[in-house]
């Protein structure tokens, strides 16, 4: 996922190195490309098939409530579901997600990029791994037990309010519970450490040399964080913010505990389709409009991206002459 | 990120200060709602969020019940099979895209990252009628199990992520021990079992024990394919959530969540050993690697 | 009793059913208190002291029960685990659709012995063969449930099912939070859209939330006519809309106890549930509001293709016994429809029976819902309704 687009020294730990292809050549008594073919089937009959199934779905129409499957035969074919997906009144819930989904990536890396940088170049390398694998434990706690714990956290009777009147910041309940903020704070939450571990592995496959470098040749520290180290580790800060954006635009789970009516996401407008109405067709539009949002986005951003480099690139010429690229 | 001269190194530093504070607050916010939930699973009050007093009555309540034991066996069980399936698929496949890659490699690839950047509501959505259709339509009677469903269901993924850290492991090694295993006439399967295995075993232990956790930990996607009578620990939970917690629901995650981290070590010390840096074992992780 | 818990509806005859959409069939109501003329005699002796549920075989060494959550008293399930050696196992689900779902998916391999759907949906089981017929004489204790909660509308003559318990909708408070006196919808609908504004929540299912201004209008919730659902849409989406802070079926589950919400509109069970789990229950208030309400009814059934059908037998049986039904209720925070059970709750000194049993008066204020024409757009304007709050 961590493509090197900027010429990182890349320690090859993961890299796949490609290998020789003259001994390739040199025995073709085990075909080992048939290992994968078990996998392949797997992922056609398990992944590729059943999603393709959901656009199927999305041109049919509901049966009745004691048939789940909706009609998919080609007569039935029509685009209605996707008008009713974007009526008016569903409308806002997309945009809301994507409004959510775009802060919550923000934040979550305005809070990794000082943190991640802190733990790969400032810790003692003794307690990094240590510290990283603290950073892993709210990863792997479930999903579910995490957000609930947030559920105790952000009710009016909760750690946030009860501690915000103890110290004197605020003299009645604060209720962030079932609030947009609520939501936020919890998806923040949910996917930090998805942009942590990247930016980690950026900052620690930087050769320290090259900060030494730049600090040599008389930048000040944050110039040299701006100007080498973060654009080493951009590609890390890429790769998390993708891994942060996608599934926080299909969350189900934190609106659902912490969103009540104002907080309420693409994800479980599309869930109550298939779990609560049983309108598979209506359900299967609305999640072929969120992937379409999500697929908007990054476009969006990617050429936004080129325009931003290309800007700096511009800018650098003419501005910083010592430029200090090894 | 104050501007402070480069050249201090007998003052104290206070940029590294702020950056060690930075990630004390950072830390503090990582754990707080974990904290919480374990201090809670010793509430004795009869609903979660009421703090009455402190006791054990959750963990006995948990231990006494049929329902939630029931829901973490089926976890458990479902866990180990479909760590099973994943390992064996992806290990193969790991090993097939470090040894031959060719033109087929790249598009598997994509296909792999598809299905790891997929949101899980979609997956969930898609396989919840897939299995209606090939255990009804198409009367393949095994997909109107819950077990099957969700051992498929949960293998999914896990492949995906096992088949990249295999794949990894393989490639940062050459082939050459296998070509010398070969030169003197070890048979292919000899040569599997004798050198490619060995190398890639911390792979796919570590490869393993992730798929289980993952598993494990599955909410979305086994809360729309599970069937009944074959309730998931994360569904059981779900479920509560919706009517009414009780303390006995932090319990059972307090220990799942005990149960977790001690694999996930176990996957840290197999990757050590294994000689990955700690950011390997981040990226490997993850499924970032 | 869940999200889409729907207050007990009718059923429409059979025939009608038959192609039920999902929206339709979601509507109906029957008269649980008022309907009851008593078919059954033959199972109306008194056999409140027969313990002994024997029915005609063995009881088998497993119970499997799909219910909705937190629905029977963990002590009662215990007791009988233990008293007839046997395997109890507890699945939920949080709505008729979901339960038909799972059984109409698994085509009577479920593996379920009991399910308990809301009455007006049994029907429409019946009618997809996902529920068997009962053998009422093997329901000794079948005479302990009070005549007007037997032969119900959607099933006469109890041929598939029997009363679990029954409840209505009303409101509560919190007195520290809103310094009003409140006592009907209007009343409500007044103080969620003033001292209330942004700290109300509203049960997630249609019918209740149509209910929550035609009911204030004094009119059937149940109406088929236009401009009156019109009229309701128009303030629903308008004026309510963005005062509304969640959608929670269950507040008693510990958003009250939490201080999520200053009032919630609420089933009396759980209300109740919630009343007693706040630090100080007499800080909240409970309104059984006027001028009219609804009435909901949930049933034991026997799925088609239970594997322990004797199992499922005693354990209805054993349901029906007072001092059993008590424990229950007292849990639950629902009547149960057995016998006497008032006066046994008050000796028992059961709090709060204010907000578990209803004066002859209030019954006679309870409607109950009727498969109609007006379904789908109840639906429609509950989704509206939910959106809108979202902005």
């Amino acid at each position: 996922m961590t493509t090197d687009t900027v010429g990182t020294a890349d320690t090859g730990a993961a890299a796949p190195k490609a290998s020789s292809p003259v001994r390739n050549k040199r025995r073709r008594g085990a075909p080992k490309f048939l290992l994968a073919l078990p996998a392949w089937t797997w992922f056609i009959l398990f992944f590729a098939l059943p999603v393709g199934l959901v656009l199927l779905y999305s041109l049919g129409e509901q049966v009745s409530a004691f048939v789940q499957k909706p009609d998919v035969s080609p007569d039935v074919w029509s685009l209605d579901n996707f008008d009713k997906a974007i009526e008016p009144e569903y409308m806002p819930v997309f945009w809301r997600t994507l409004k959510i989904s775009i802060i919550g990536t923000f934040i979550c890396l305005l809070i990794s990029v000082p943190f991640a940088y802190w733990l790969a170049t400032k810790v003692d390398p003794r307690w990094r791994g240590l510290l990283l694998g603290l950073v892993l434990v709210p990863f792997w706690t479930n999903f579910l037990v995490r957000t609930i714990g947030w559920q105790l956290i952000l009710s009016p009777n909760g750690l946030v309010s009860d501690g915000l009147q103890k110290v004197g910041l605020r003299d009645d309940p604060l209720a962030l519970l079932y609030t947009q903020t609520g939501v936020q704070i919890g998806v923040v939450y949910n996917y930090l450490p998805l942009m942590i571990l990247p930016l980690y592995v950026a900052f620690d496959r930087t050769e320290p040399a090259l900060r030494e470098a730049s600090k040599d040749l008389g930048a000040s520290r944050v110039k040299t964080f701006f100007q080498v180290t973060m654009p080493l580790a951009m590609p890390g800060a890429i790769a998390g913010m993708l891994l942060v954006f996608i599934p926080l635009m299909g969350d189900y789970i934190t609106p659902v505990l912490l969103g009540g009516a104002k907080g309420n996401m693409a994800g479980s407008l599309v869930a109550g389709q298939f779990l609560e109405t049983f309108n598979w067709s209506q359900g299967a539009a609305m999640a072929v409009i969120m992937i379409a949002f999500i697929l908007a986005a990054l476009i969006v951003a990617a050429l936004l991206g080129l325009l931003l480099r290309a800007g700096l690139r511009a800018n650098r010429r003419i501005t910083l002459p010592q430029a200090t690229r090894s | 990120m104050s501007t402070v001269s480069a050249v201090n190194k007998p003052k104290f530093d206070w940029v590294k200060l702020a950056f060690s504070a930075w990630g004390v607050v950072v830390f503090i916010f990582l754990f707080m709602p974990i904290a919480w939930i374990v201090v809670y699973s010793f509430n004795t009050g009869r609903i979660l969020t009421d703090w009455n007093g402190f006791g054990l009555d959750g963990y006995k309540s948990f231990f006494q019940n049929a329902a939630p034991r029931d829901a973490v066996m089926v976890s458990l069980g479902v866990a180990a099979l479909s760590a099973l399936v994943a390992t064996a698929l992806g290990s193969f496949a790991g090993v097939a895209l470090a040894r031959r890659p060719g033109k087929w490699s790249g598009a598997f690839l994509v296909l792999v990252a598809l299905v790891l950047v997929t949101p899980e509501i979609v997956d969930a959505i898609a396989l919840l009628p897939w299995y209606v259709l090939l255990g009804q339509d198409l009367n393949i009677t095994a997909f109107n199990s819950g077990w099957v469903r969700l051992i498929v269901s949960h293998a999914v993924f896990s492949t995906a992520v096992v088949t990249l850290i295999v794949r990894a492991r393989l490639a940062g090694m050459d082939e050459s021990l296998e070509e010398a295993a070969g030169d003197l006439y070890a048979t292919p399967t000899k040569r599997f079992t004798q050198i490619t295995l060995p190398l890639m075993l911390p792979a796919v232990l570590a490869g393993g024990l992730l798929a289980f956790t993952l598993s494990l930990d599955n909410t979305v996607i086994s809360s729309f394919v599970s069937v009944q009578g074959v309730t998931p620990w994360p569904v059981y939970v779900f479920a509560s959530v919706k009517a009414s917690l009780r303390p006995e629901i932090a319990s059972i995650s307090t220990l799942m969540f005990l149960l977790t981290i001690l694999v996930i070590g176990l996957v840290a010390v197999v990757l050590r050993r294994g000689g990955d840096s700690s950011s390997g074992i981040a990226a490997t992780m993850t499924g970032t690697g | 009793m869940t999200d889409s818990n729907e207050p007990i509806k009718i059923l429409a005859p059979p025939a009608a059913v038959d192609r039920i959409s999902r929206r339709l069939f979601m509507g109906g109501a029957a008269g649980a208190a008022v309907a009851g003329s008593a078919l059954l005699s033959a199972c109306g002796e008194d056999a409140a002291t027969d313990t002994s549920a024997t029915p005609a075989g063995e009881i088998e060494d497993a119970l499997n029960m799909f219910t909705w959550g937190e629905y029977n008293s963990p002590k009662v399930i215990k007791a009988f685990e233990t008293e007839n050696n046997l395997d109890f196992t507890l699945d939920s689900y949080n709505s008729n659709e979901q339960l038909i779902a799972k059984l109409s998916a698994a085509k009577g391999t479920a593996g379920y012995d009991i399910i308990v759907p809301t009455g007006p949906f049994i029907p429409a089981l019946v009618e997809n063969e996902l529920v068997q017929e009962l053998d009422l004489s093997r329901l000794k204790n079948f005479g302990n449930l009070e005549e007007q909660y037997k032969n119900q509308e959607w099933d006469p003559g109890n041929k598939y099912s029997i009363c679990k318990d029954w409840g209505t909708t009303g409101y509560a408070y919190d007195t520290t939070k809103i310094d009003v006196e409140m006592s009907d919808w209007q009343d409500f609908l007044d103080v969620a859209m003033n001292q209330a504004s942004g700290n109300v929540s509203i049960l997630d299912s249609p019918d209740n939330v149509v209910g929550l201004w035609l009911w204030a209008n004094d009119i059937n919730w149940m109406t088929e006519e236009t401009a009156q659902l019109d009229q309701c849409e128009e303030f629903l989406l308008n004026e309510l809309a963005p005062h509304v802070k969640a959608f929670v079926s269950y507040p008693g589950g510990g958003d009250m106890q939490n201080g999520n919400f200053a009032l919630v509109h609420a089933w009396n069970g759980d209300a109740r549930q919630g009343i007693l789990g706040v630090d100080n229950p007499d800080q909240w208030k409970w309104v059984f509001p006027g001028p009219r309400s609804e009435i909901w009814m949930d049933a034991y059934a026997i799925p088609v293709g239970a594997p322990h059908p004797n199992a499922a037998y005693a354990w209805m049986d054993h349901l029906l016994l007072p001092e059993v039904s008590l424990q229950e209720l007292e849990y639950i925070g629902y009547n149960t429809g057995v016998k006497d059970i008032e006066p046994l709750a008050k000796d028992a000194g059961i709090e709060r029976l204010d907000m578990v049993f209803f004066t002859d008066e209030q019954v006679a204020s309870m409607e109950t819902g009727v498969l109609n024409s007006a379904q789908d757009r109840r639906v429609e304007i509950y989704n509206k309704f939910k959106s809108a709050a979202g902005s």
